[in-house]
């Protein structure tokens, strides 16, 4: 019983950062309608953004958002209005092609300019616990969930509550409505990539004291975001947040009742079946 | 016709211009001839991956073999040394040993470094007859197929287990153990090693979990190995994964006797240099610079200050191999056959300790090498197994988080 609560703690804990890294990806395609391939590489500059300013500057990881965030947002704003504008009325495969292109791009830059060494964040709280009920809880981990869902509380408040936000869902919903409404889509567009990107980033920032950092760890982050998507229902943000919940809880669970070498069998296995029974996803009729 | 037979003359004086030049030219040689001779200049192959993801690794080798072809000049072996890049890839590695067999004309040949290149050449150096030395490629399969002329310098994969099993069992008495490793064919391999051995050793394996590398989350598996309450855990795994590894079990609390860890990521300076959680590590290795081995220390200095980076057991093995196969082809003229025969018969001793090649429990030519566990005491490797070569007590068990 103990294993059980034990493992499904550190899901939940590691399903958070999932969680981030899926909403980020979930914005952009619900406003644009864009694919965003590169997005593991965007949480990969978050990561070296992390380091460099933890080993130059001193700064603590998780303190390190506040430069992290609007640097990765003006990062994604830019992406925005250089390249993605450019294939918004494209052929998917076109847009496909470009994140992909960019994506081989970054990291490659990434890898010229710091090799492709692995690099260590090492906190005094890298390996510490707290303990809870009896359950072992990694710090960093624990940190990262708080701030984690500070964040998608703002962002929620922020699409709900705030003018802004309403005309970025409004683009969601309907472009071509949202525009003859007087809202300025490309605005939103940059917005929302932007956004989107900044949360990639943070998350970045977040698993860095506890993972480690090289050029094409974004890869595997890639697919990992897009499966969380296409679990919660591509666009919904509250999808996006359970999917990533439920990916961290099932690797978690397989690890230690079937195997660590299959864990990832479960997770696809799993999504299998979301996309026979409900093609949608799970939160896929509403969006956002 | 005539422009015809103009040029044919022309063409016919050249050639006995370039005759009398060639003629000179072998008097020379040959009035130079005694002083080569008394150089001794031997021609010898080396395969390494230069390029291609192998190539840090390679590097090192190849930085090893540069320091043992000055250490051959001065002792008066002019080494003429033909490199070859396999770039990791076998096939690659094979049309460089038949290069250097049937074109160059070496008298043995040194590499390649991955053990799926060096298993490819074995082949060829036995078809060829070659004399080959591998220095560092650790599939145990390389000498296990009689190859009368294939060499191998360091301890097979499963002498990583072994040597860590051997050294624990002495310092305590561990009655079950763990298994974690990465499920790909170096973690799997050196695993069933570690397994079988213990099984002969008279330890309860308890847990086997196979990982797929460069999650970051293992916190699970421990969990459930912690449950089990292993007195010894084995991990294999690479680079950045064992420091993972460690701090998700410092994490959820796992305390067995000791740790062992085989290869690749156990043994790194940046490992070490995570002290929180590498201390008391014990991992196994087949060379450090701090162990008693006639020029260990030495070799570690220079390679420091030549190549501004640590020495490791791949340099060393090198350096080693060349050193053996410079002096052996050097006083054998050559000969491809004596080189291999003196190969067979002789002793060595220098940086890898005693080099002897043997027959024994099926390997052909394999050096007993004796492979050294190290401990990691606060940030640095000392060598604590076996006791000849031991420099520090071990800390055993372990003393806790």
């Amino acid at each position: 019983m103990r294993v059980l609560l034990q493992s499904a703690a550190s899901g939940i804990l590691i399903g958070g950062v999932y969680a981030l890294v899926g909403i980020g990806l979930t914005i952009i395609y619900g406003v644009m309608r864009v694919i965003n391939f590169a997005h593991g590489e965007l949480l990969m500059i978050g990561m070296y953004l992390t380091w460099i300013i933890f080993t130059w500057l001193g700064v603590d990881p998780f303190v390190s958002i506040v430069f992290v965030i609007p640097l990765t947002f003006l990062f994604g704003a830019f992406l925005q209005t250089t390249l993605i504008n450019r294939v918004l009325n494209a052929l998917p495969q076109n847009q496909i092609l470009l994140t992909i292109g960019l994506g081989l791009i970054v990291s490659n830059v990434v890898m010229l300019i710091f090799t492709s060494d692995y690099k260590i964040i090492t906190t005094g709280y890298s390996s510490s616990t707290l303990n809870f009920a009896g359950l072992r809880l990694s710090t960093p981990l624990a940190i990262s969930l708080a701030i984690t869902t500070v964040i998608t509380t703002i962002l929620y408040l922020f699409l709900l509550k705030t003018d802004t936000g309403q005309a970025i869902r409004a683009t969601a919903q309907d472009r071509d409505a949202a525009q003859l409404m007087g809202i300025n889509v490309k605005r939103m567009s940059v917005l929302a990539f932007g956004i989107g990107t900044a949360l990639a980033g943070t998350a970045g920032s977040l698993i860095s004291p506890t993972y480690y950092i090289f050029p094409q760890v974004g890869g595997a982050f890639t697919l990992k975001a897009f499966v969380i998507v296409v679990l919660g229902g591509m666009g919904s943000v509250v999808g996006a947040t359970l999917g990533g919940i439920i990916i961290g809880v099932t690797e978690s669970l397989a690890a230690v009742y079937i195997s660590s070498g299959m864990k990832e069998v479960f997770v696809y296995v799993l999504f299998l079946l979301v996309l026979l029974f409900k093609p949608s996803g799970l939160l896929g009729s509403s969006r956002m | 016709m005539r422009p015809d037979a103009k040029k044919a003359r022309r063409i016919s004086s050249r050639a006995k211009k370039a005759t009398f030049f060639n003629i000179v030219g072998l008097l020379t040689l040959g009035l130079l001839f005694p002083a080569a001779s008394l150089a001794q200049t031997v021609k010898i192959g080396v395969i390494n991956s230069v390029t291609g993801p192998e190539a840090p690794i390679g590097e090192n080798l190849g930085n090893g073999i540069k320091l043992a072809e000055e250490d051959l000049a001065k002792e008066g072996i002019k080494a003429n040394l033909v490199w070859e890049d396999d770039t990791g890839k076998p096939q690659i590695a094979m049309s460089a040993m038949e290069k250097l067999a049937t074109r160059d004309g070496v008298a043995g040949v040194v590499g390649p470094y991955t053990s799926a290149s060096a298993n490819a050449v074995a082949k060829l150096a036995q078809r060829y007859h070659v004399p080959l030395l591998v220095p560092a490629a650790a599939k145990e399969e390389i000498t296990r197929q009689a190859y009368q002329w294939v060499y191998r310098l360091n301890a097979p994969a499963n002498i990583y287990a072994q040597v860590l099993l051997d050294a624990v069992t002495e310092f305590g008495k561990p009655k079950t153990i763990a298994f974690i490793y990465e499920n790909t064919d170096f973690g799997t391999s050196t695993a069933d090693a570690g397994k079988k051995y213990a099984e002969k050793k008279g330890i309860k394996i308890v847990a086997d979990e196979s990982y797929s590398k460069g999650s970051p989350d293992y916190r699970s598996t421990l969990t459930k190995v912690k449950s089990f309450n292993p007195d010894l855990v084995f991990m294999v795994s690479y680079v950045v994964d064992a420091v993972l590894l460690m701090r998700q079990a410092k994490e959820v609390g796992l305390r067995p006797q000791a740790f062992l860890g085989g290869g690749a990521g156990f043994t790194t300076a940046q490992f070490a240099s995570e002290k929180d959680i590498s201390n008391s590590v014990l991992t196994s290795t087949q060379w450090s610079d701090d162990v008693k081995w006639p020029g260990a220390a030495e070799f570690g200095q220079r390679y420091r200050a030549k190549f501004g980076k640590e020495a490791t057991y791949h340099a060393a093995c090198a350096y080693a191999a060349m050193m053996i196969m410079g002096e052996t082809a050097a006083k054998q003229g050559g000969d491809r056959k004596k080189v291999r025969e003196a190969l067979a018969s002789g002793k060595w001793n220098g940086i890898m300790g005693e080099v002897k090649f043997e027959n024994y429990d099926g390997y052909t030519n394999q050096n007993k090498h004796p492979m050294l566990v190290l401990q990691i005491q606060r940030g640095n490797y000392i060598a604590v197994y076996p006791p000849q070569f031991a420099t520090a007590k071990p800390v055993f068990p372990f003393p806790g988080w």
